[in-house]
């Protein structure tokens, strides 16, 4: 029970990572980006590559990694924002020019879904690829087991989503940003540049889906469909929490993460208690499918949803 | 040869329905249904279930002779949409989509687990291929007649459906929902209805597939083969032309099985990934043809009464796909 409860914790600091892009994304740039699960795979195979690129640093406090995958990571988020500014360069800024509606978007970002993932497949191959061997976990009081990684997983997150919301907060940049957001003809009046606007914000988004990435890929593996499968949850994340709400994102990463570990066992133990037959860990996104169903019904512009949006 | 060209036609005709069913549904009606691939997939389920022999491993076993369970392939589907529309026709745009993909991800996974009902990943065996016994030889030839059938059929009702007043109403929700409910009409309805109706047509094509193949396992229904392609179909004859989108069909089915030519050439170490080029292929064909041709190959079709075709030459073609900027 507590112990789901830790596993959802750790799951849903990595939900949140990629959702407070794809909120950025889509309160920016106004349309829902589906290529972001398959930024979230580049930024793991990126930080695997420079991982065997760089000199072997051993290990650190009891973490299973060196100074040499901080700085991976570091590279790989640098790396992955500037593939997909080059994405939006090629693509996204000529369907802006066109007008485009935010179906139409939405639509290209599908497109690029396959593109990138045939592309991952093709350099690094379908097969699964880990970082270094995985840990074994330490036993905790109260049937709670964690690896010494996680400990790093969750801290690495939070101390990101709070050096982000600063950013916005207090920088210039961020400011513009929230500007743009909450109105682009007002900002572009006040002498805000758009395109700089929308090019931070996708490094931003990136370099966040990056991180997500590699710290999955320390967690558990590296796989090209392992974005794919976090695209859901990512997107419920921000429908939960409200589309363009920072705090939304990460409350709902960390709701979603939390209820698909806990309900999934929950439910185990129901069913096992029935004499069933029903792997529940199989069923886990479809938790998140009913959760937002539920939210829904409940407060349909999300937790901190604008009325309007 | 002559079997292959037709299997090419047989499969081309199939997801023409389906694309003739998305295209409703995106064209017309404006609903970004990423979930396509999950009513063809039930659509495929449901004929199996209802059509092949019985045994131990699954359920099924009914009996249900050809035609007759093409009915169920559509209503399981029609159903699951009707059910699914209350909380996900709440959603516009990127989240409608995300909930139809999860949708998708869900049937995905329950047909994929539950042993008792589908067999899993072994899949359902032997089903009923209509006729098989009499002409094993010319098979392809003769299916292309059943499911060109189809193709034609359905092409004909969505021509004729949406110059109807219902076709009307539906066309008009989507251009401005609003306006719409300001007309007194109920807009969900129409949406709930279309988004019904297409999923209905994407299930009689599974129901076709697994008639033709005479086997289905979960493999088939990846998002790339069971959603993105059709997608990719309708974005390359054009959004909203049901011609153009039966062009899109046979022109996208035939670079996907053309490729498979390609493929071959490659060296044998290479073979695993050979398939990532052809998913890398139809991804770029997707993003080519949006950042070059937009509407796609045919355009929008322009549905006008009888009285206004007189004066259609004079009247200047509105720009393409978009044209509004913040309907989230």
């Amino acid at each position: 029970m507590l112990g789901s409860l830790v596993n959802g914790i750790i799951l849903g600091s990595i939900i949140t990572l990629g959702a407070i892009g794809v909120t950025l994304v889509a309160d920016i740039l106004n349309f829902f980006n589906f290529a972001h699960g398959a930024i979230f795979t580049l930024g793991a195979y990126f930080t695997y590559l420079y991982l065997n690129l760089l000199p072997e640093t051993g290990t650190m406090f009891s973490l299973s990694f060196g100074p040499g995958m901080i700085l991976a990571i570091g590279l790989s988020m640098i790396s992955t924002s500037v593939v997909v500014v080059v994405f939006d360069k090629i693509i996204f800024r000529t369907l802006r020019r066109r007008n485009a509606s935010s179906l139409f978007l939405g639509l290209t970002s599908l497109g690029l879904v396959f593109v990138m993932k045939a592309g991952i497949s093709m350099i690094w191959g379908p097969q699964v690829h880990y970082y270094g061997p995985i840990q074994s976990a330490i036993n905790f009081p109260l049937g709670i087991k964690v690896k010494p990684d996680e400990f790093f997983i969750v801290a690495a997150s939070l101390i990101l989503v709070l050096v982000s919301y600063l950013f916005l907060k207090y920088t210039r940049l961020g400011k513009a940003m929230r500007a743009t957001s909450d109105n682009v003809t007002l900002a572009r009046a006040s002498g805000v540049e758009t395109e700089k606007i929308v090019t931070w914000t996708w490094v931003m988004s990136a370099s966040l889906a990056a991180m997500g990435g590699s710290l999955y890929g320390i967690e558990v593996q590296l796989r090209p469909t392992m974005g794919w499968s976090f695209l859901i949850p990512m997107f419920v994340a921000v429908i939960v929490g409200g589309v363009g709400s920072f705090g939304g994102a990460l409350l709902g990463g960390m709701i979603i993460g939390i209820s698909e570990e806990l309900v999934t066992s929950l439910l185990q133990d129901m069913f096992l208690s029935l004499n069933m037959n029903v792997i529940m860990s199989a069923y886990k996104p479809a938790i998140a499918f009913v959760m937002v169903i539920i939210i829904l019904l409940v407060r349909p512009h999300g937790i901190f949803g604008k009325k309007g949006a | 040869m002559i079997s292959y060209i037709s299997s090419y036609l047989v499969m081309a005709s199939i997801y023409g329905i389906m694309a003739l069913g998305l295209n409703f549904q995106w064209g017309f009606s404006g609903l970004m249904n990423f979930g396509i691939g999950a009513s063809y997939m039930l659509g495929a389920y449901t004929a199996a279930l209802l059509s092949a022999a019985p045994t131990p491993e699954h359920l099924g076993g009914f009996g249900v002779p050809f035609p007759v369970d093409l009915i169920g392939a559509a209503l399981i589907p029609a159903f699951i949409a009707f059910l699914i529309g209350f909380p996900a026709l709440r959603l516009k745009g990127g989240p409608f989509a995300i909930a139809t993909l999860a949708i998708h991800e869900t049937i995905y996974l329950i047909v994929h687990n539950e042993m008792w009902l589908t067999n899993g990943v072994w899949g359902i065996r032997d089903i009923t291929r209509p006729l098989y016994a009499n002409i094993p030889q010319r098979y392809d030839t003769f299916f292309l007649v059943i499911a060109g059938g189809f193709l034609i059929f359905f092409y004909f009702f969505f021509k004729k459906l949406v110059r109807t007043p219902w076709g009307r109403v539906v066309r008009g929700v989507k251009g401005d929902e609003d306006m719409a409910l300001m007309s007194g009409k109920h807009a969900w309805s129409y949406k709930m209805q279309s988004f019904v109706l297409g999923s209905a047509v994407a299930g009689v094509a599974g129901g076709l597939y697994v008639h033709y193949t005479g086997f289905v396992s979960p493999t088939t229904f990846t998002p790339l083969m069971a959603t993105f392609i059709v997608w990719l179909m309708v974005m390359v004859g054009g959004s909203g032309n049901n011609k153009g989108v039966l062009v899109g069909a046979f022109l996208v089915w035939g670079v996907w099985t053309g490729s498979e030519f390609l493929t071959d050439f490659f060296p044998p170490f290479m073979e695993t990934r050979a398939g990532f080029m052809r998913m890398f292929l139809m991804g770029i064909i997707l993003l080519i043809v949006i950042l070059i041709r937009p509407q796609g190959i045919f355009g929008k079709e322009r549905i006008l009464p009888r009285y206004l075709r007189s004066i259609r030459e004079n009247y200047t073609p509105s720009t393409q796909e978009g044209g509004k900027t913040n309907n989230r």
